[in-house]
């Protein structure tokens, strides 16, 4: 079973402290940190329907209250309804009823049509058990419900949206008359304090303020409820005519109560999101807009550009207190030669040294964007801020870090094709395998010897690498930067295996 | 973790000249139909219905063990047609499950004991969990996951669901898969 679909063994620490597998953390090459889904900023790069593939403009998205065209899902199980064919016999039209009047050959012919229903290949309901006449064309001209409360609720709507206009724009006026634009030249109207809209209203013109929101009726409470219907008394219950309260939830502008009034319901769109680092603002995912393309124009994914660590067997059965050593391979991804070096993983104060440094690089950040402008706060997400924290995840095996630092080669994609060329060079003596970009190591570890029979053994370090960026930020460095960088990695070993066994 | 070596015995699987592995306990109907792209593993007790149209499956796909790959048919007014099955590159389709899709992706996995309908169309990157049941006609878009549970969750760029390297995922899982199917003699 491929490795996503199975709990996590090996386990990365994110900048913020939160653990996760390699598959689900980014790494941004401006900031030079591993990122997981929560320092990074969700945003919609567009719209689309999964079931007709269809790329959907926010705009119109927006207009049609991000729902398909041309999709419906089934009210009863929500799987997609799809459109089938059926041909029904029309009479042919007779278009000279008295000229006809001798041959009955004309009269007697009929016509075959297509006509469309849709249906769902899940349950079997059809637009033809809740009486939805069959249509000429396959996809479209679906009648769309009319509900009760819509003429209410549009109103309402309206009404709130002029009220949001008028208050921006009195804030607007406002901020204008505290903050004077100040010109080269004077003009008249500074010095005789006239505006435009009193030379308006001296003219006699209509002032040019927004039309006032249109007052609407408050809706009224009140106590008075209908009785219960007596047939709620004498009838006997069919359940099976009842909704069930995903049905009702899936058709919210009516929620009927009966399944005869379940109608298709258009399916909702899906979007495709692009990501960015919280502190430095640059994207981190950006996929390509087309739904079908798997493509991304931006993709730091971390198993770019960090070494990935794997596991891939313990030595013995592991045994509380008794010594045991672990095999583990090294891959590097990337186009230049690394040397990594296992080292201990940070003490608490080091921790604690690590977050106050992740603090700052967001005050940093927010002291450069925070501008007195209003305008420019209101037009970007405010970014919520993942709250550093320690690991929690607690080693329960004591590594012996071998505290030598050994290279692993750059990938090659070429490298599968060519013959076997082992170059014989000085090796540590913990490297016990290497082919291409990779090179499995051997570790001594010893579980602590508190542990009872099946808990997990965990052995934590900190892999020191060094990393090649070849972005160029200013303009003065041609060369690319080489950085040392670390990586905190917990990898689940195994369970102490019972004492019978 | 890294997958572990799994041996089979030379003298159930036939390897052919482009890497093929496909055992002698399969069901290989119309055989003259079915076309594998090289280093492609078929487990035992695999059933690959090429008599009822033409079944043609990319690079590095594995197909495991007690799978059915059946190419799906549509009913007409008179009679009933088959069409052709595709499978893009880097396929998994797990243990028992039935696939009767009308295509494929590349880079698809697709769990153990999960049934496809029939001309269902699988789009690149897209997780079928075990024990799914896709019901004919279903479309599933890349970066999906279709789960267990009948639903459809996930979309390019959300880290939850399908990892965002689904596509490097793949390639690196089935090659070495490939690579740890060994004989053992």
């Amino acid at each position: 079973m491929a490795s996503f679909m199975l709990p996590p063994v090996v386990s990365y620490a994110c900048s913020c402290g939160l653990i996760n597998p390699i598959t689900k953390l980014y790494f941004c090459r401006h900031c030079l940190q591993l990122r997981c889904g929560f320092c990074v900023c969700h945003e919609v790069d567009s719209h689309f329907c999964s079931s007709c593939l269809e790329n959907i403009p926010s705009s119109e998205a927006k207009l049609k209250k991000n729902r398909c065209n041309n999709c419906f899902n089934c009210p009863s199980c929500q799987h997609t309804l799809s459109a089938r064919a059926t041909t029904v016999v029309v009479p042919k039209k007779v278009d000279d009823p008295e000229k006809g009047d001798g041959d009955d050959k004309e009269k007697d012919k009929v016509i075959t049509r297509k006509m469309y229903y849709l249906s769902c290949l899940a349950c079997r309901w059809t637009t033809r058990d809740v009486g939805i006449p069959d249509q000429t064309v396959a996809s479209g001209a679906w009648p769309e419900c009319e509900y009760a409360n819509q003429t209410r609720l549009n109103a309402i709507m309206e009404y709130y949206q002029s009220v949001v206009l008028q208050e921006k724009q009195e804030k607007q006026d406002l901020w204008k008359r505290k903050t004077p634009k100040k010109h080269k030249y004077f003009s008249l109207t500074d010095r005789t304090g006239l505006t435009v809209s009193m030379i308006r209203r001296q003219m006699g013109w209509a002032d040019k303020a927004p039309p006032k929101p249109k007052a609407i009726t408050p809706s009224e409470a009140s106590e008075e409820v209908d009785e219960l219907p007596e047939s709620i008394f004498t009838e006997p219950v069919n359940l099976k005519n009842i909704t069930t309260i995903k049905q009702r939830h899936s058709q919210p502008a009516d929620q009927p109560e009966t399944v005869d009034n379940l109608f298709p319901q258009r399916k909702s769109l899906w979007i495709k999101r692009s990501l960015r680092c919280r502190q430095c603002e640059h994207n981190i995912i950006k996929p390509e807009y087309h739904p079908t393309s798997i493509k991304y124009r931006i993709q730091l994914f971390a198993s770019y550009h960090v070494p990935e660590v794997r596991l891939v067997k313990c030595e013995q059965p592991l045994k509380a207190g008794v010594a045991n050593f672990v095999i583990l391979n090294f891959a590097n991804p990337t186009m230049h030669d690394m040397v990594v070096k296992i080292i201990e993983l940070p003490s608490e104060d080091e921790e604690a040294l690590l977050i106050e440094e992740f603090r700052r690089g967001f005050e940093k950040q927010t002291s450069l964007t925070s501008t007195p402008s209003l305008t420019s706060a209101l037009s970007r997400q405010t970014s919520l801020n993942e709250e550093p924290r320690f690991v929690d995840k607690r080693t329960t095996a004591k590594l012996e870090y071998p505290n030598v630092p050994f290279t692993v080669n750059h990938r090659d994609d070429s490298a599968e094709f060519d013959e076997d060329t082992q170059i014989q060079q000085e090796e540590p003596p913990f490297v016990i395998w290497r082919k291409s970009n990779k090179v499995s190591v051997k570790l001594g570890f010893t579980p602590d010897p508190d542990l009872a029979s099946n808990d997990e053994v965990v052995v934590g370090f900190s892999m020191q690498y060094n990393y090649v960026n070849t972005v160029i930020n200013t303009a003065d460095r041609s060369e690319p930067q080489k950085h040392t960088l670390h990586a905190r990695v917990y990898v689940k070993v195994g369970n102490i295996t019972s004492e019978s066994a | 973790m890294e997958i572990l070596d799994t041996y089979y015995s030379r003298d159930e699987y036939v390897e052919t000249a482009s890497g093929n592995k496909v055992s002698r306990q399969t069901v290989l109907c119309g055989s003259q139909n079915i076309v594998l792209n090289g280093k492609v593993i078929v487990q035992s007790g695999a059933i690959i219905r090429g008599d009822l149209a033409n079944v043609r499956t990319g690079r590095y796909c594995i197909i495991s063990k007690g799978a059915v790959i059946r190419p799906p048919f549509k009913q007409f007014s008179k009679g009933v047609a088959f069409f052709p099955l595709h499978i893009g590159d880097h396929v998994f389709v797990g243990e028992g499950a039935i696939v009767s899709a009308a295509s494929v992706g590349s880079y698809v996995y697709i769990g153990k004991n999960a049934v496809i309908g029939r001309r269902c169309v699988l789009k690149d990157c897209c997780i079928i969990e075990d024990g799914a049941i896709l019901p004919p006609e279903t479309t599933v878009a890349s970066f999906m996951r279709y789960t267990a549970a009948g639903t459809i969750e996930g979309g390019q760029g959300n880290p939850d669901h399908v990892p965002p390297a689904m596509q490097d995922q793949m390639v690196d899982f089935t090659k070495s898969f490939y690579e740890h199917f060994r004989s053992n003699a």
